[in-house]
């Protein structure tokens, strides 16, 4: 089984910063790996540890800073990277889930993956749509926010536990090829060891452009148009007494405010 | 001549800092007052390769340079000095072993502390000896085909939690020469005869586990010896400058994190209606700092850069572990001067920072002895 994990490089921001038109300025971004992502290459990195999968590949959409970051993922594990990138999308700027998910589908088309995991969503963007999306154009069967998977692909199926409102579950069996986007808590994604680190450096990375994928220009639906922070307001209520006396209170304001049914 | 860091470097300080947030920083002020060693973080390190990066990839490690090590080192120590030494001590002696052992002794020893099943120590000090090597009294005997050791060791890093030990040892008092005579002896610590008491009560590096241990008639195999008989001083005069780089980088490490958390504070504290990072006198010490450590840091870089072109640098190594465990005390002390009274209680790591600094003008050679070496090694006198 091939395992394609789509990967973002996400931009982090320090407790105190300053919005300067539509950006947050350099001296207080960093940028990491994204947080589902995370789980994602650790689930494939299992997969591949357990035998199931024979090869796990990373793709990114990206320019060429995000290589430190994607180096990360194969430091864990996975097998070879590719990125995307062409100056042309440097000039689009915001990318919407719809274009990335052409791109991505471009590059499955390429490698004619089984499984593709995604995280749900980005810590950045937080859009939440590409995998699905990525599901839709390629015409493999999907299952959103999925908290584990049995390592286990009986009759190429995928038996996954998936996460819904109101803290209920699903149980369900997915059809392979199949996109899972993969939400956190799903495992305990390893530290990157020295020996992985040091054997990502000689690890194939390559980058893709446009014309490679067979793309004729893109543009995207959506601009970022405005920046701000919003206003938090805290909402705080508190009970003299002991847990006895104040345990009902509690619960009635849980239910009250639909954090517990 | 270049100076910055490759992209491999710069990963491995990245995922030491995510280890060290998520692993180190939760438990450090537990493991310093109740002087515990953190097993489970040394298990977590191991499982990432932080136990034996400098072992090469054959035996089971990540084949790191002395460079690579350092900025481990450096980075580890900037979150907690206490735990960072149980981490990177936990090949202690094993030098002696990766240079001077046969295929069977590397297969036998630098495996499992790579892998980290084992911990190992260096154990040269004795209660009569110090800075003066070359008193090491406690002996080995030929029996048979059997080394046969009594004496005591002191101060000895991983004392109670060691699996083996690299003992120096006098196996020949006939010998000429004050320094000719001693041999290297591993000494697995559950042979009969061996005991290890816990040293309690020391002012920094709690966590740190520190022992004395006691040889009485403990036998080994004569596999345990270590390359040449006799000539033990000689080689570990090879390392030297291998493990006085590491206490420098020790010692920037400190610095480093006693900077941040420094520098933090100053700009969260407000007294006279304005941040006392406004107050030139606190800029003034911020930047001192701040220069200070990048100083030694440069030193101790080129020291680590230097032994990793197998250049002998005995002056320099000593040059960057006296002057670089020097700044670690100072920038410690000035980093609780800028928390005032907060800086005086554990509520903060710079307490910490203050009383873990001191330990690196002590071992791996006294600031005065370094500076005897420097001075030795300028007038062109030999050892
Ligand atoms: C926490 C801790 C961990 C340690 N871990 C280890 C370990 O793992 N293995 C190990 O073998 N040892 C270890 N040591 C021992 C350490 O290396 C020694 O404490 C150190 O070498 C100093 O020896 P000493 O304590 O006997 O001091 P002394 O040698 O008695 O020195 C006392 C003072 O006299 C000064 N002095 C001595 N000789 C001279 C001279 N010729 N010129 C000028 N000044 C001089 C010293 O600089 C010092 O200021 C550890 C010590 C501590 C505290």
């Amino acid at each position: 089984m091939k395992i394609l994990v789509t990967v973002s490089e996400v931009a982090t921001v320090e407790d105190a910063f300053e919005i300067d038109g539509t950006t947050i300025a350099d001296q207080y971004l960093g940028a990491d790996l994204n947080e589902w992502d995370d789980y994602a290459v650790e689930e494939a990195v299992q997969l591949q540890e357990a035998d199931l999968a024979d090869e796990v590949v990373t793709v990114t959409i990206g320019p060429e800073d995000a290589d430190q970051t994607i180096r990360q993922a194969l430091a864990k594990g996975a097998d070879r990277a590719l990125r995307v990138w062409d100056d042309d999308l440097a000039d689009v700027g915001l990318l919407d889930p719809g274009t990335k998910a052409d791109l991505l589908a471009a590059v499955v088309d390429d490698e004619q993956p089984d499984l593709v995991l995604s995280g749900v969503q980005t810590g950045d963007d937080s859009f939440g749509a590409t995998g699905v999306a990525l599901a839709d154009r390629v015409g493999y069967q999907w299952a959103a926010v999925v908290n584990h998977l049995e390592h286990e692909f009986a009759d190429d199926t995928a038996s996954v536990r998936r996460e819904l409102e109101g803290g209920v579950e699903e149980l369900t069996d997915v059809d392979l090829p199949a996109v899972l986007t993969i939400q956190t808590g799903i495992n305990e994604p390893r530290y990157a060891s020295l020996r992985g680190i040091r054997q990502a450096q000689r690890k194939p990375l390559e980058v893709q452009t446009l014309d490679d994928l067979g793309i004729e220009g893109v543009d995207s639906a959506l601009a970022l148009t405005e920046m701000y922070e919003p206003e938090s307001e805290t909402d705080v209520t508190v009970w003299e007494g002991g847990a006895d006396d104040t345990a009902g209170d509690l619960a009635s304001l849980l239910r009250e405010k639909g954090v517990a049914q | 001549m270049e100076f910055g860091l490759t992209d491999e470097q710069r990963q491995i300080r990245e995922e030491i800092t995510r280890f060290a947030e998520n692993e180190i920083v939760p438990v450090a002020e537990e493991h310093d007052v109740e002087e515990s060693y953190p097993h489970d973080v040394v298990d977590a390190a191991a499982e990432m390769g932080l136990t034996g990066a400098y072992i090469p990839m054959e035996y089971g490690g990540a084949g790191y340079s002395i460079l690579d090590t350092a900025i481990i080192t450096e980075e580890l120590f900037a979150y907690d000095p206490g735990i960072a030494l149980c981490i990177v001590s936990t090949s202690f002696g094993c030098e002696a072993i990766m240079n001077f052992g046969t295929d069977d002794q590397k297969e036998r020893f630098l495996e499992p502390v790579a892998l980290g099943e084992k911990i190992s120590g260096a154990a040269i000090s004795e209660p009569d000896t110090g800075s003066d090597v070359s008193s090491v009294s406690t002996r080995a005997e030929k029996d048979g085909d059997e080394w046969v050791i009594n004496g005591n060791k002191m101060w000895i890093t991983n004392g109670t939690v060691g699996d083996f030990f690299v003992v120096l040892c006098e196996t020949n008092p006939d010998a000429e020469g004050r320094y000719n005579g001693f041999s290297q002896i591993v000494v697995e610590s559950d042979r009969d005869g061996f005991s290890a008491e816990k040293i309690t009560g020391k002012l920094g590096i709690r966590a740190s586990d520190t022992a004395e241990l006691v040889f009485d008639d403990v036998r080994v195999p004569e596999e345990n010896l270590i390359g040449t008989k006799d000539a033990a001083f000689m080689q570990q005069m090879q390392f030297f400058d291998e493990t006085r780089t590491a206490v420098a980088a020790q010692g920037v490490g400190i610095a480093k994190g006693a900077t941040r958390a420094a520098l933090e504070y100053a700009q969260d504290r407000e007294q006279f209606g304005q941040s006392i990072s406004e107050f030139q006198a606190i800029q003034h010490k911020l930047a001192e700092m701040a220069t200070n450590t990048e100083a030694a840091r440069n030193l101790t870089y080129k020291s680590a850069w230097n032994v990793d072109q197998g250049e002998d640098i005995t002056k320099l190594a000593s040059m960057a572990k006296e002057y670089a465990s020097r700044i670690a005390v100072d920038v410690a002390d000035e980093a609780v001067q800028i928390h005032g009274g907060a800086g005086y209680v554990n509520d903060f790591p710079v307490e910490r920072f203050y009383r873990d600094a001191k330990i690196t003008q002590i071992y791996e050679g006294t600031s005065e002895i370094q500076k005897n070496i420097i001075a030795r090694e300028m007038l062109g006198k030999g050892f």
